[in-house]
C-alpha cells in the first residue's frame, strides 16, 4: 500500500492535470489494414492530404502543422487527417498529447493498430519504404503522390 | 467500506495505467520484435532481448529450436529501447565474457542513456549494469552498437545529440546527431571518456559494427552531407589515442529532412573486402549491395531489393556473401536471401527461405562454421532459419 499511495495520489491528480489539455484533442482513432481503402479514396472534390508522422520522428510535427497552416489557408480545397505509424493500444496517450502540443487538435487522428505495421505500410503505399514523415496526396481526380521528409515551402505551396 | 475502496481503486486503474505512459513506464506486455542473436566461440547460439523493463539473455545448443530459461540481465526494471532498429545487443570476449549493451529511454522524447552489463561466468549471472556514456544530460545517446576489438577492448559507439543541444542553446542551426564512440580495456568495468566519430550523423538509424581481419572495430552508419543528403560514412573506430576519421562511403545523393528508420549492415570479409548492404529512396525505396572504397562510390553495386524491402543484414565467409532482407506485400512478411559464391562480383536470385503472416523483427544474419543462418524474431517467436547450401 505505500508503494501504491503515490501512485493513487498521482492518479487522482493527473486526471486534474491531462484531462482538460486532451478535452479539445480529437479522438484518435484505429487504423487497421481494412480502414486503408477509405483512408486511400479519393474525395469528391480538391484532395485529402495524409501526414504520417512516428513519436519517434524528430521532423514530423512541424511538417504537420505546415500542412495544417496550409490546409487553413484552403479550407474547402484540402482535408488533412494525420496518421501515427506508432501503435495505438501502446501509445494512445502519447500520441494524443504529442498532438495536442502540436496543435493538431482539430483534424482526424489516426493511429495504427495493426499487427504487421511494415504490411500496413505497404497498403498504404508500396512505394515507401516506412521513412518520416511521409506526405500523401490523394486527389479527387484519382491520381497520388508520395512525398518523404519534411516539406519544404516550394513544395507546400504546389500542393493545393 | 473495503468493497468501495476496491471499486475505486479498479475505477483509477486505467488512470494509472495512463500514469505510467505519462512518467514513461513501459506497460507490460508482449516482447517487442528487437531481438539480437549470435555464436559464441563454441557455437552456442545466445539471443538477447527485453520483457517489462528487464534484459534476458537465452541460449540454444539446437539451433533455436528451444531456448533456454532466460537469465535475467538488470534486476532492477527500467525502460528499455526494443523496437525496429534499436535492440539490446551481444558480444563476446576473448575468454568467454558475454556483453550486453541497451539503450534506455529518459523521460524526454528521443533521449536515452546506453547501458552495459557483463557476464563473466557464461551467462549465468551479470553485473550490475552501468551507464557507458560520461555525458549524462537528458539528452539522445542511443541505438548503441557493440562489438569487441582483436585485444579484447570492448568497443560502443551511439548516436548523440550533445554537438545539436550545444548548438541550438546558440541559437545556431544543426543538421541530424552526432556519432560517439567509446571502450573498455577492463572487460566493461569502466569506458573510457567519450570520443566524437562524426557530427551530423542521422538521428534514428542503426550503426552497423564489425571487426576488422587486423582485430580493429569499424563503424558503418548513415550520416548527413550537405543539406540533408542522407548517405553513409565507414570509419575505424581507433582506440590508439588518436583520432577516428569517418569517410563518405555511399553516394546515393537521398535528400531527406526526416527519418529513414533504416540503418545499413556490414560484414567484412578475411581478405579485407567490406561488404555492405543500406537503404535509400531517391527515386523509390532501394535496398543495395557494395563493396566500400571509402572516399570513393561503393563497388560492384547491386540494386538488391524495391517497393516493400527493408532491413538487409550482410555475412560473409571466405568467399561467400550472405544478403538477407525482409520483403513485405499485402500478404505478409518474406525472410529473403541473395547468395553469392564469388566474394560479391554476382548474386543468386533472391528466393523466400521464411514466411510470417504476423510481425517480424529485422532479420540478423550470423554465420557458424561456414554455414549462415538468419536470426529472425517474429510476433510468433524466434526463429533460426538456416541460410541454405544452394
Amino acid at each position: 500500500m505505500r508503494r501504491l499511495l503515490p501512485a493513487l495520489l498521482f492518479a487522482l491528480a493527473l486526471p486534474a492535470l491531462v484531462l482538460p489539455a486532451l478535452a479539445h484533442a480529437a479522438s484518435l482513432t484505429a487504423l487497421s489494414a481494412g480502414d486503408v481503402p477509405a483512408l486511400l479514396k479519393p474525395p469528391a472534390h480538391g484532395e485529402r492530404i495524409v501526414a504520417i508522422w512516428a513519436l519517434d520522428c524528430a521532423y514530423c510535427e512541424a511538417n504537420m502543422q505546415a500542412l495544417a497552416k496550409l490546409q487553413r489557408a484552403h479550407p474547402h480545397e484540402i482535408e488533412l487527417v494525420t496518421v501515427a505509424t506508432d501503435d495505438i493500444a501502446q501509445q494512445r496517450t502519447a500520441l494524443a498529447q504529442r498532438l495536442h502540443v502540436a496543435g493538431m487538435d482539430a483534424y482526424p487522428a489516426r493511429a495504427y493498430a495493426a499487427a504487421t505495421p511494415e504490411r500496413l505500410d505497404y497498403l498504404i503505399d508500396p512505394d515507401w519504404g516506412g521513412e518520416t514523415p511521409r506526405t500523401l496526396v490523394i486527389r479527387a481526380d484519382g491520381t497520388r503522390t508520395g512525398i518523404s521528409g519534411a516539406l519544404p515551402p516550394e513544395t507546400l505551396q504546389k500542393l493545393p | 467500506m473495503r468493497k468501495s475502496i476496491l471499486a475505486l481503486l479498479l475505477c483509477l486503474l486505467p488512470v494509472v495505467a495512463t500514469a505510467h505512459d505519462m512518467s514513461g513506464m513501459a506497460m507490460p506486455h508482449e516482447p517487442e520484435l528487437g531481438a539480437s542473436a549470435a555464436f559464441d566461440a563454441h557455437g552456442r547460439l545466445w539471443v538477447v532481448d527485453a520483457a517489462d523493463g528487464h534484459i534476458r539473455v537465452r541460449h540454444s545448443d539446437d539451433f533455436g529450436k528451444t531456448l533456454s530459461p532466460p537469465v535475467i540481465v538488470n534486476p532492477v526494471a527500467e525502460r528499455i529501447y526494443d523496437e525496429g532498429e534499436n535492440r539490446p545487443k551481444i558480444a563476446f570476449g576473448p575468454k568467454g565474457e558475454l556483453y550486453v549493451s541497451w539503450s534506455q529511454p529518459r523521460a524526454k522524447p528521443w533521449t536515452g542513456y546506453v547501458r552495459f552489463s557483463s557476464s563473466m561466468d557464461g551467462g549465468r549471472h551479470f553485473s550490475t549494469p552501468i551507464t557507458v556514456q560520461h555525458d549524462l544530460a537528458d539528452i539522445t545517446h542511443r541505438f548503441d552498437a557493440l562489438a569487441v576489438d582483436g585485444h579484447g577492448r570492448v568497443v560502443i559507439a551511439c548516436i548523440d545529440k550533445r554537438d545539436q543541444e550545444a548548438a541550438k542553446t546558440k541559437g545556431q542551426p544543426y543538421l541530424g546527431a552526432a556519432v560517439y564512440y567509446s571502450w573498455s580495456d577492463n572487460e566493461g568495468r569502466s569506458f573510457a571518456p567519450d570520443h566524437k566519430l562524426m557530427e551530423h550523423s542521422c538521428e534514428c538509424c542503426r550503426i552497423a559494427i564489425t571487426r576488422t581481419p587486423s582485430g580493429k572495430v569499424a563503424a558503418f552508419f548513415r550520416a548527413i552531407y550537405g543539406d540533408n543528403i542522407r548517405d553513409h560514412a565507414y570509419a575505424v573506430l581507433r582506440t590508439d589515442g588518436q583520432p577516428a576519421h569517418a569517410e563518405r562511403a555511399t553516394y546515393s545523393q537521398w535528400h531527406i529532412d526526416g527519418c529513414p528508420h533504416q540503418g545499413p549492415g556490414l560484414a567484412i570479409g578475411a581478405n579485407g573486402v567490406r561488404h555492405a548492404v543500406w537503404y535509400e529512396a531517391k527515386d523509390g525505396p532501394a535496398i543495395w549491395y557494395g563493396q566500400l572504397d571509402p572516399g570513393h562510390p561503393a563497388k560492384h553495386k547491386l540494386k538488391i531489393g524495391g517497393p516493400g524491402a527493408g532491413h538487409a543484414d550482410v555475412a560473409v565467409h571466405g568467399k561467400t556473401v550472405w544478403v538477407a532482407w525482409n520483403q513485405v506485400d499485402a500478404k505478409g512478411y518474406a525472410l529473403m536471401l541473395r547468395r553469392s559464391a564469388d566474394d560479391g562480383a554476382h548474386f543468386d536470385p533472391p528466393h523466400a527461405i521464411a514466411r510470417s503472416t504476423v510481425a517480424a523483427g529485422s532479420p540478423q544474419l550470423l554465420t557458424r562454421q561456414g554455414r549462415a543462418y538468419v536470426a529472425w524474431d517474429t510476433a510468433a517467436g524466434f526463429r533460426l532459419v538456416p541460410a541454405g547450401t544452394r
